[in-house]
């Protein structure tokens, strides 16, 4: 094709070869996981969408008012909400006989904690919704307080490692398992290290009549303490070590999930993040403790989902974002 | 706002969608993301200087004829190079360290054989009106590809050589086994194109001066290859019967003949002590060994190691010739004038007292071994004759960088004459080198300070392997040793499924992949697919009005084309 060379880079992004819901010029921090992962949600579910979107980072570094990153509707409300005003948009739709599939979009904040009664009650009700919950564990729009899904010794500003405590005392939530136990027809986790994993997902939601959940485990480089450039290699080694299972979930029954064909100790996943240093300070036997906690709850994983690999496949932790020349087959 | 009365606002905001465009968080950034080209580690040994990677890249696009086209502007013979180049770039290749080395070798071999079953053209430019001609002595692997390169820059060459055929060495001495005589007359059929005439049968000395030629053409190229033999002998003694490899070698491709004593010894570490010794065992000599100084590939420094194709060496162990590595020979046992056995003793390459690396015998390894023949193949000089003047009694003819003969305006030099290449495609790297200086020389243009400089190539340490898979190279057929005769080739060829399966192992390394990594993982969209628009060999742009520089483009990028600077 032949192309003036006076093109403008805004035209040159105008004919970009992919649908793109959430444009530049949000206010995401450098190397944020949770912009990545939701423009990969809205590539994949395509033009035909509206989104009701939870409070958080994800509402606050997109529209600064008076300007918008979204290019398909979008509505935001308040932190507890997103479901039960998705719940409502799907509603108006089927009355106006609409075929426009809903979206709602949360952090883990407004997914596990605050908005946890209104996201019950749409799957319950078996809205055509599909929530999003991208999951960076901890409220990092208002300071990097824990929150239900923060891990366990996590650091966060409301659980500090101290003489009494090593990071968060609790474990991290099973949100998935709950959400399965609505016997829905489909909930699934993925990483925003493997987007041709979420890309699939996603495709495979939308194509359900019915309440979908997909979480994503997306790494916010201010609040876990890493370079902005590592948040693909962090999200990648919570996969690869089995802290974060990569699953799917249909009627409430495992489904599928993605095998782990190199394991990796969990320390290679925790060292690279500021969150988890005090489990590296020398000559403390609660760090040592700690660590082969985490190791443990990482080995009950693989145990429970059954996510070593038996051998190499094209869907594992090693197959699945393979590169061929001319792009991903996804 | 929208003035539409149809949109009624109630409480809260309401904004135009994407429009936070008009905010520029490039401003943000401290670092920015580049496209950093370096040469693959292929790229940058190969002597012929072939850009590998890059034409591998094109069959990964499976466009075999663009990739056979993008190989023959830098050495116009695949098919041959194919077959007996050692290939370093398969040495230098990253992949060895991921799990193993691209067979280079057999890729190109299949576009050079696909060239010849298709009958493509090269790409050479129609002859330029008026142009100079050129004068190039030897029709080998140098003289040839200086008269390609020389002939796609524009010129005339009138090509000389006094055997009555083109090929050189790779027609006189090389092994059908190794390059059957059908593959490379197919493929100098083509390179002979109009613009460069060969004039066989013509001797320098006898039939044509270097003085008649320099004053016939504008320029004249020198590539006449080493055919005198090396003198050879232990603390002066020589059996009379002794005949040296090469010309043993020559004999037995012309006329299928050679000696048969019960056992030899090949005194030699290169490809000429290693195809005779296997010709000789494949004709009925029972003990075929082989005495070398240097040592094993994989097993010595590389300033000391066999100058032979590794595969070669394999073949040559299963049908049962026998090596000593890093030994040599001391002592011959005579009885008269005839040879009953030698003495060989090993040796090491070590670093003296001077710095310098020497090979040091060790007293007390010494061992007889009981031959009635002997072979020197230590390697040849160039035959003088016709160039007494400008040898002056040196076994070689010296070059510069770019094969400018020294002392003697107006000459080049190139290939095996230079007595420091020894490969058929050192040969033809110094065609290319000597056939770009000429055009310059004639253009008047000035020559670069320097030689052709060092390409900068990427090591694996630099590359993101996580998105490779691991694949086993792709297996190629060979003849068991007990089927194999004096004129079947020994190593089969790839099919199109097994070179594109093999093709795409290459990793691209310091090169675009195209493979998306950065356009899907910028979290800002401020990397832009537009195959129109790059300019330096990528499919993508960075729109630094957007890019705050996180660096996960660089971090997750394959082949590591992408460096993260500082902003100025």
């Amino acid at each position: 094709m032949a192309v003036p060379e006076t093109e403008s880079m805004q035209d040159l992004r105008q004919r970009q070869p992919r649908f793109s819901g959430l444009e530049s010029g949000h206010r995401a921090c450098q190397g944020c996981g949770q912009a990545l992962a939701a423009r990969l949600v809205t590539e994949a579910a395509g033009p035909d969408v509206m989104i009701a979107n939870a409070t958080g980072c994800l509402e606050v570094f997109t529209t600064a008012w008076p300007q918008s990153a979204w290019r398909v509707p979008w509505m935001h409300s308040v932190f507890e909400n997103a479901a039960a005003i998705a719940a409502g948009m799907e509603a108006a739709l089927k009355v106006q006989g609409r075929q426009s599939k809903v979206l709602a979009f949360g952090g883990d904040g407004g997914t596990f904690d605050i908005g946890f009664q209104a996201l019950s009650g749409m799957l319950e009700r078996n809205h055509n919704v599909l929530y999003v919950c991208f999951d960076n564990e901890a409220y990092m729009n208002t300071g990097i307080q824990r929150s239900s899904s923060t891990p366990h010794a996590a650091m966060t500003t409301t659980s500090p490692p101290g003489k009494r405590r090593m990071g968060k005392r609790h474990l991290k939530k099973d949100l998935l398992s709950i959400i399965s136990a609505h016997h829905i027809p489909y909930a699934a986790s993925s990483s925003v290290a493997y987007p041709a994993d979420i890309r699939r997902k996603v495709r495979r939601a939308m194509a359900i009549e019915g309440p979908t959940f997909l979480m994503i485990h997306s790494p916010c480089p201010l609040g876990w303490g890493h370079e902005g450039a590592l948040t693909i290699e962090v999200a990648r080694l919570a996969v690869q070590t089995g802290l974060f299972p990569v699953i799917e979930l249909e009627r409430g029954t495992l489904t599928d999930c993605m095998p782990i064909r190199e394991l990796h100790p969990v320390t290679e996943y925790l060292k690279l993040q500021q969150r988890f240093r005090h489990l590296f300070a020398p000559d403390d036997p609660r760090a040592t403790e700690e660590l082969e906690h985490l190791q443990a709850l990482a080995d009950y994983n693989i145990d429970t989902y059954g996510l070593r690999g038996e051998r190499p496949d094209p869907l594992d932790t090693e197959g699945a974002d393979t590169v061929h020349r001319g792009g991903k087959v996804s | 706002m929208s003035k539409k009365s149809s949109v009624i606002l109630t409480r809260g905001a309401y904004a135009q969608p994407g429009s936070s465009l008009s905010f520029r968080t490039g401003t943000w950034r401290v670092e920015r993301p580049v496209h950093v080209h370096h040469a693959a580690p292929c790229h940058a040994a190969c002597p012929a200087g072939e850009d590998i990677q890059g034409w591998i890249a094109l069959m990964q696009e499976g466009n075999s004829r663009a990739a056979w086209e993008g190989l023959v502007t830098a050495n116009p013979l695949p098919a041959v190079t194919g077959r007996v180049c050692p290939h370093p770039c398969e040495t230098a290749c990253n992949r060895g360290g991921f799990d193993e080395a691209i067979g280079v070798h057999h890729l190109e071999r299949y576009l050079g054989d696909m060239a010849i079953r298709e009958g493509w053209d090269y790409p050479v430019p129609p002859l330029r009106a008026g142009g100079a001609s050129i004068a190039v002595v030897g029709a080998g692997p140098a003289g040839l590809s200086a008269s390609y390169h020389l002939r796609r820059l524009g010129y005339r060459v009138e090509l000389f050589d006094d055997r009555p055929e083109a090929g050189g060495l790779l027609r006189a001495a090389i092994p059908m086994t190794r390059l059957p005589r059908s593959v490379l007359d197919a493929e100098l059929e083509r390179l002979l194109m109009p613009g460069i005439n060969l004039h066989s049968h013509r001797r320098l000395g006898r039939d044509v001066s270097i003085q008649e030629l320099q004053e016939d053409h504008a320029a004249l190229f020198l590539g006449p290859g080493i055919h005198r033999p090396k003198p050879w002998s232990v603390d002066g003694a020589i059996p009379s019967d002794m005949e040296d490899a090469l010309h043993l070698l020559k004999g037995w491709v012309d006329h299928g003949d050679v000696p048969k004593p019960k056992s030899v010894a090949i005194h030699g570490g290169g490809n000429t002590a290693l195809d005779l010794a296997r010709v000789m065992k494949r004709a009925g000599v029972s003990d075929v060994c082989v005495i070398t100084a240097s040592g094993l590939p994989g097993d010595a420094a590389a300033d000391d190691v066999m100058h032979v194709v590794p595969r070669e060496l394999d073949e040559a162990q299963e049908e049962g010739v026998v090596l000593y590595p890093h030994y040599t020979v001391q002592r011959l046992l005579m009885h008269g004038s005839k040879l009953v056995g030698i003495e060989i003793v090993r040796l090491k390459k070590l670093v003296g007292a001077d710095g310098a690396r020497h090979r040091v015998p060790f007293e007390g390894t010494e061992r007889v071994l009981d031959v009635d023949m002997v072979v020197p193949a230590i390697g040849e000089a160039v035959d003088a004759e016709g160039m007494e003047a400008l040898l002056e009694h040196a076994d070689y003819l010296r070059g510069d960088v770019w094969g400018r003969l020294l002392g003697r305006d107006g000459v080049w030099v190139g290939g095996d004459a230079r007595g420091d290449r020894g490969t058929v495609a050192a040969a033809v790297g110094d065609g290319t080198r000597a056939a770009i200086d000429i055009d310059r020389v004639l253009r008047d243009e000035p020559a670069p300070d320097a030689g052709a400089a060092d390409l900068e190539t990427i090591p694996l340490q630099a590359m993101n392997l996580h998105y490779y898979e691991h694949a086993a190279r792709v297996p190629v057929q060979k003849v068991a040793v007990s089927e194999r005769t004096d004129l079947t080739e020994i190593e089969g060829s790839m099919d199109a499924g097994q070179a594109r399966a093999e093709a795409g192992r290459c990793l691209a390394c310091g090169n675009c992949l195209a493979c998306d990594n950065c356009w899907t993982l910028c979290p800002d969209s401020a990397v832009l697919k537009t195959v129109e628009r790059a300019t330096d060999g990528s499919h993508y742009l960075f729109d630094y009005d957007y890019c705050k520089g996180c660096g996960i483009c660089a971090e997750e990028c394959p082949p590591g084309f992408i460096r993260m600077v500082p902003e100025a």
